[in-house]
């Protein structure tokens, strides 16, 4: 509803803009037009006054010829009569060698025209065959008015009569010369002229249609003061519009004095500007009608786009839950909590891509002597391929728990897929399994980025690929049978497990990390001992983030790296629960750890720890015996004491450590034994277990070259 | 544990080689109480000493408060760095005297 009010509001500001510029073009057309017509009339005017007066002349200078005869001297007195007679200002005889013979003026009889540019054109009239020769009023030196001469040849050019006639002269002269011409003149439609007598304000001109209204310039209501600015004398300029009410309605006027008379072209304004106002009402109409056709056009075109758009948010939105979905699938589908174990750690990530990319992982214990686990990547993305994961994952999983064997999990899981696959979908995957024992590890790989064995730290061996040959892809064909293979893993050698993902990882170039700088980032990792699974799963996810910074990332990249561990040896006797009991524990420990080769600041400390519970469940737990298990752990890089006793329940790690800033005096005995033992281990874990206390503690090796 | 007593009029040194632990502990106790009347102060010599557990560091606090019930002294000397550990973390090394 807002955005139509919008599109109203616009389309009539659209309106009034558009009427706006019309009203402006037509004003300045208006303008322009009345202006020419002004520009016009005082050519015209120019062309028929001049024109008339010229006649006159020339009808003046032919009667004087007539009188004169021929051109021969004349005195001054009959001159001037004659120049009286014809009512003239100059009158002058001029011989065919251009010098004036006879002339009212005395001072003119003598001068030679020949030797005066503004005389020289007369001439002409000595040729025999220029009839006359007219000059315009032009101001001379000799003359106080602006005086006009004309000249016309006696017959055969034989001299010529030259007659000068005064501006101010005129003003007698023009009521004739011009009689009614004005009275009828056009000037555009409903212009006219006026012409009025500068000494009496006497109109000698009016308009037919307004003829009883005025008889003086005054009675129009022509105000010759406002008017004064926009005098003009000279027939050169056609003067400055300038606007009065004339007769009632405001007309754009000239006002030029000419011979005595004042003349104004007028030119109504309403004959233009009615023309304006006509123009922009029709205009004004048709916009309407146009722009509110618009509008309702434009308001057509956001209907559709406000469609469009909803159509597309819940394209979008459905895209988004197809994501959500594909990622709630892939995450369900991964395995929980890596696994603890004795024998090997592993871990494993996965970054999934904005749109599902279809890996996965996974890892399940086969039996008490065999761990599986797998890494595979299902073609295409999105729900597709999440769902298929699936699929791929349940049956892989229930294929290698059944046959416990990697290759004829695959081989099973081929046949699978196989039977039934209208998608034509497909997926590489590697499975291994561990034997926990010997450290062997059996795999089969279908068409999978070959695993890198990532021998222990400090080991001579490199870092390599698994390239052994690869079966197909699963789903691609049908009876496949997968070749399995062997490695075996010395306590600390790792395997790296990755999808496409990392090695297809690109820069901003598009350039690959291919494997080549997998194999480099894999190297670094052992070289800096840093193969724990974990650790090295988030460096080599580093170096990926690190070499594709700033591109969107296109697959899944998923890691799995799992480290063997030589299988712990554990050690156990059982005590009765009497103080002799005690002794015999710590000499049992300590020949336990020298053979072991335990470091010396380990075994006091075990020494101590030893000491403190076994002196606990003798003194305390009313039990009939206790056992304790030595255990070497983790390569070995740590023992574990594990003591069972059948005791009454007893939690040392339930208990407030006593508080040891207090004197000597306010000490009570005893606690610190508990206290001794959590800080000396790394982990102290208490359980009861089939009415046992079970208490645990791990003891980690110093780090090499840390001292303790 | 080995213990050596050496006494000379009103001062023991008291040389320990080995552990002080529950098991030998009650040894330790054992010399303490046949101290000559006389004895009011001790000097423990732990340059041999391997470690000491609690029971050992309950010893030391009771004849630590008996002496100073009765205006004597008590010292421990040449302790190692596992003992020095046992003493830190007990808050025992601000109450014993150690040389």
């Amino acid at each position: 509803m807002k955005r139509r009010w919008i599109i109203a509001a616009s389309t009539t500001a659209l309106y009034v803009a558009l009427i706006a510029v019309i009203w402006v073009t037509g004003t300045e057309q208006a303008h322009e037009k009345t202006e020419a017509q002004l520009d016009y009339a005082i050519l015209d005017f120019r062309d028929t006054v001049g024109g008339a007066i010229d006649t006159m002349l020339d009808y003046v200078a032919k009667t004087a010829i007539r009188r004169l005869g021929k051109a021969q001297p004349r005195s001054l007195e009959e001159m001037s009569e004659l120049a009286k007679a014809l009512d003239i200002d100059e009158i002058n005889v001029v011989d065919r060698t251009g010098h004036i013979i006879a002339s009212n003026d005395p001072t003119c009889p003598g001068v030679d025209m020949a030797k005066k540019a503004e005389t020289l054109p007369f001439l002409a009239l000595t040729n025999g065959v220029t009839p006359s020769v007219s000059q315009p009023f032009r101001k001379h030196a000799y003359a106080t008015a602006r005086r006009k001469y004309l000249g016309v040849a006696f017959l055969g050019g034989d001299g010529f009569v030259q007659v000068g006639l005064d501006e101010r002269h005129l003003s007698k002269m023009l009521p004739s010369i011009l009689g009614c011409i004005f009275d009828e003149w056009l000037l555009g439609k409903t212009g006219f002229f006026l012409c009025a007598d500068l000494a009496t304000d006497r109109l000698i001109s009016n308009p037919s249609r307004h003829r009883d209204e005025a008889s003086t310039l005054a009675e129009t209501g022509f105000n010759a003061e406002a008017a004064k600015a926009y005098e003009i004398q000279t027939h050169r300029d056609v003067g400055r519009t300038f606007r009065q009410r004339l007769f009632g309605e405001v007309c754009y006027c000239r006002n030029f004095v000419f011979g005595g008379h004042r003349f104004i072209p007028a030119l109504p304004q309403r004959e233009y500007y009615d023309t304006r106002m006509v123009f922009v009402t029709v205009f004004g109409v048709v916009l309407f009608i146009v722009l509110t056709a618009f509008g309702f056009f434009v308001d057509r075109i956001f209907l559709d786009s406000d469609r469009l758009k909803a159509f597309y948010a819940a394209e979008e939105e459905r895209r988004a839950k197809d994501l959500l979905l594909a990622k709630t699938i892939q995450n369900a589908a991964l395995p929980g909590a890596t696994p603890e174990s004795q024998y090997f750690q592993l871990a494993a990530a996965m970054i999934a891509a904005k749109e599902v990319g279809g890996d996965f992982y996974d890892y399940f214990p086969l039996g008490p002597t065999h761990y599986a686990f797998l890494i595979a990547d299902v073609s295409g993305k999105g729900i597709t391929a999440a769902l298929y994961m699936m699929t791929a994952k349940a049956v892989l999983k229930d294929s290698f728990l059944d046959l416990r064997d990697p290759a004829a999990a695959l081989t099973r899981l081929n046949e699978e897929l196989c039977k039934n696959n209208p998608a034509s979908m497909f997926l590489t995957a590697w499975a291994g399994m561990l034997n926990l024992e010997t450290g062997t590890v059996t795999f089969a790989n279908a068409g999978h980025n070959p695993p890198v064995f990532l021998p222990a730290p400090g080991s001579g061996d490199d870092i390599k690929f698994l390239n052994a040959k690869s079966g197909p892809a699963i789903a691609f064909m049908e009876n496949v049978s997968y070749v399995p293979r062997t490695i075996t893993l010395a306590p600390g050698d790792s395997l790296f497990l990755y999808t496409d993902g990392v090695t297809e990882a690109m820069d901003q170039k598009n350039v690959l990390f291919g494997e080549e700088r997998l194999a480099d980032t894999l190297r670094e990792i052992r070289s800096s001992r840093m193969t724990k699974p974990s650790s090295a799963i988030n460096v080599a996810r580093a170096a990926v983030a690190a070499f594709s910074e700033g591109t969107p990332q296109a697959d899944d990249i998923t890691i799995l790296s799992i480290k063997y561990l030589a299988p712990p040896r554990v050690v156990t006797r059982s005590f009765p629960c009497v103080r002799e009991a005690i002794a015999d524990a710590t000499a049992y420990l300590d020949e336990t750890l020298a053979a072991a080769g335990c470091p010396a600041a380990v075994h006091t400390k075990l020494d101590i720890i030893l000491d403190e519970i076994t002196s606990n469940i003798v003194n305390h737990s009313g039990a009939s015996g206790f056992e304790i298990d030595v255990a070497f752990v983790d390569n070995p890089s740590a023992v574990r004491l594990t003591f069972t006793d059948d005791g009454a329940p007893y939690n040392p790690l339930a208990h407030i450590d006593p508080d040891i800033t207090l004197s000597a005096e306010e000490r009570p005995i005893g606690g610190l034994g508990i206290l001794m033992v959590k800080r000396m281990s790394d982990a102290v874990e208490y359980s009861r277990v089939r009415s046992r206390n079970v208490l645990t503690i791990l003891k980690k090796y110093p780090a090499s070259g840390e001292q303790t | 544990m080995n213990i050596t007593v050496k006494t000379n009029d009103s001062m023991a040194v008291i040389s320990l080689e080995g552990r002080l632990d529950t098991v030998s502990s009650p040894d330790l106790e054992a010399v303490l109480e046949k101290m000559p009347e006389n004895v009011n102060s001790i000097e423990f010599d732990f340059a041999r000493l391997d470690y000491v557990s609690s029971a050992g560091l309950r010893v030391l606090l009771s004849t630590q408060k008996k002496f100073k019930q009765v205006g004597g002294h008590m010292s421990i000397a040449n302790i190692c760095p596992t003992v020095q550990e046992v003493f830190d973390i007990t808050g025992f090394t601000d109450i014993l005297s150690i040389a």
